[in-house]
């Protein structure tokens, strides 16, 4: 055999030994469940079906086109938000110390609590959404950004004072680049709390979205509605992962390879 | 030192203060209606009548019972299925994208099939926790369990010891950090599941108490605030309870060491970016 033909068969392997378990635990499911009578556990076939005609050309697109609206509004609120503030009381150290404790004291309320009184505020509609989502999710981006800048080494700080950057210059391009590891970190966190609180807030208080086609599935004892809900729930979380994956990559390329470089593995 | 951390505790008192004194003054002046929004006042004497009797402690002690069955289902299943995957090669490569998968699907995904599964009762709220316990911290033992040291690894395996008293004595301890920043997400999210099953209905405590509060009307809504504050005040006293177990177990690790030099040098941040990028 040829060396090259050798690599191939390694990766071959390699690929192989990733996918198994996926595949197994599929047909798993699959042929476990295909003739299944219980009405708690459909069979895979009809669930998937049912995501096909409800959530990809049927009425349920509406649904998730709703949801997906709130999450994004509200997501993006709230990262701008928390990078923005969280900027801003890394300059002003005095409101920083002052208001740190109560800081953390909203960043770990289990946000959830809040869609009661949020719907007495608000209403129903999508402001009630979109702030609820924004006010959840901007706190892991906020505490992140402001420890990251803080952590920001004062020798760069110094230099880049000596070179001529201005004040306003050296955030831009010190201080935000040397702590965007930690604000991804932070963004990333926001975003598992956003998708919580889209469907939390839509399933408690809503005419639209995929929580209020959970609960009607629910009340209704639509038990194949309910398990096609969670794959579209999977989905969007999985999809949402690879897309940050995929940005983090690109925007913190240069992070990473300065880290080998370093030494460091990442 | 001491005077800079004097007039630190001060401006926060004073934000409390001004925090606290603009929503009484918002309320009387009636720019917060007091039907939608209750008065600081009204929350605070709301807060005190529920510190007082037993109605906030029962819902706290339902709310740590669900936090902390889950937390102990998920954290079992999670170490002895991450050790076993960890130890060997082929279980790893085979699992990890499998659990990377699992990982990533949301939480609140789960809800419905445990609502499906068991409706609104207290094994819905259990399992789902654990459920949501499970991914993120099976992975940090994984991780752990390979991190363990070739040295180590053969010293053991020359000297045979085996089985139960390898884990205990060689894996457990060298896989350590990785469980403790594993289990530090895992704290806060058994409590905010914990909590959202209560909103459904699967289980009572401090959830189920808000959404009691807020469909009682207006009349109730000092208590639905007072019930939210209580929440916060138990994710804080949850994550600093962890912090100090964590010292404590952890005093010797070498990373805790280092925490504790970095932490001397420049506070808690770095330890948090510690755990947060891991």
């Amino acid at each position: 055999m040829s060396p090259n033909k050798l690599t191939w068969l390694r990766l071959l392997g390699r690929g192989a030994t990733r996918v198994w378990l996926f595949v197994v635990l599929f047909l798993a499911w699959w042929f476990w469940s295909e003739g299944s009578k219980s009405l708690y556990f459909p069979p895979l076939s009809q669930i998937l079906k049912s995501v096909w005609d409800q959530w990809v050309t049927g009425s349920a697109r509406a649904q998730l086109a709703t949801s997906l609206e709130h999450l994004l509004v509200g997501y993006v609120i709230a990262a701008l938000a928390g990078i923005g503030i969280g900027a801003l009381l890394w300059s002003l150290r005095y409101v920083r110390d002052a208001t740190s404790p109560y800081l953390y004291f909203l960043y770990v309320l289990p946000a959830p609590v809040l869609v009661p009184a949020a719907m007495t505020l608000f209403g129903i509609g999508f402001t009630m959404k979109v702030v609820l989502i924004a006010f959840a999710a901007v706190w892991p981006t906020l505490l992140n950004t402001l420890d990251g800048m803080s952590g920001v080494d004062q020798v760069k700080l110094d230099t880049s004072r000596v070179l001529g950057v201005s004040a306003l210059g050296s955030v831009f391009r010190v201080v935000l680049p040397a702590a965007s590891p930690q604000i991804v970190a932070g963004l990333r966190n926001s975003l598992q709390v956003a998708i919580i609180l889209m469907v939390v807030s839509e399933w408690q208080a809503s005419s639209d979205g995929i929580g209020f086609y959970i609960s009607n599935a629910q009340q209704s004892f639509d038990y194949v509605g309910m398990w096609s809900s969670f794959i579209v729930l999977a989905i969007i979380g999985i999809i949402a992962n690879l897309l940050f994956v995929a940005a983090e990559n690109r925007a913190l390329h240069w992070h990473y390879g300065a880290r080998v470089v370093e030494g460091r593995t990442r | 030192m001491l005077q800079r951390s004097a007039l630190t505790y001060g401006l926060r008192l004073a934000v409390l203060a001004a925090a606290l004194g603009l929503w009484q003054g918002l309320s009387a002046a009636g720019v917060i209606r007091s039907d939608e929004f209750p008065s600081m006042s009204q929350t605070a004497t709301a807060l005190w009548d529920l510190l007082t009797q037993s109605a906030l402690w029962s819902a706290v002690g339902e709310t740590l019972e669900g936090w902390a069955f889950g937390l102990v289902i998920g954290v079992a299943a999670a170490l002895l299925i991450g050790t076993l995957i960890g130890l060997n090669g082929f279980a790893y490569r085979s699992a990890i994208g499998v659990i990377e998968f699992f990982k990533a699907i949301p939480v609140i995904a789960i809800l419905p099939i445990g609502l499906v599964l068991w409706g609104a009762t207290l094994t819905t709220k259990y399992a789902l926790v654990a459920f949501a316990v499970f991914w993120p911290l099976v992975i940090q033992v994984c991780y752990g369990v390979r991190s363990l040291d070739p040295v180590v690894r053969d010293t053991t395996t020359v000297l045979q010891v085996k089985g139960l008293r390898k884990f205990l004595m060689v894996i457990l301890p060298s896989a350590a950090p990785f469980i403790a920043t594993g289990l530090r997400v895992a704290v806060a999210v058994a409590l905010v599941v914990d909590i959202v099953c209560e909103l459904f209905g699967a289980g009572s405590g401090i959830g189920e108490r808000i959404l009691l509060a807020e469909n009682a009307g207006p009349t109730q809504y000092p208590q639905m605030y007072a019930y939210i504050v209580a929440a916060g005040l138990l994710g804080i006293f949850l994550a600093g309870a962890f912090t100090v177990a964590e010292r404590f177990v952890l005093h010797w690790h070498e990373s805790q060491l280092a925490a504790k030099a970095v932490s001397e040098n420049q506070g808690y941040s770095e330890r948090r970016r510690l755990a947060s990028v891991a």
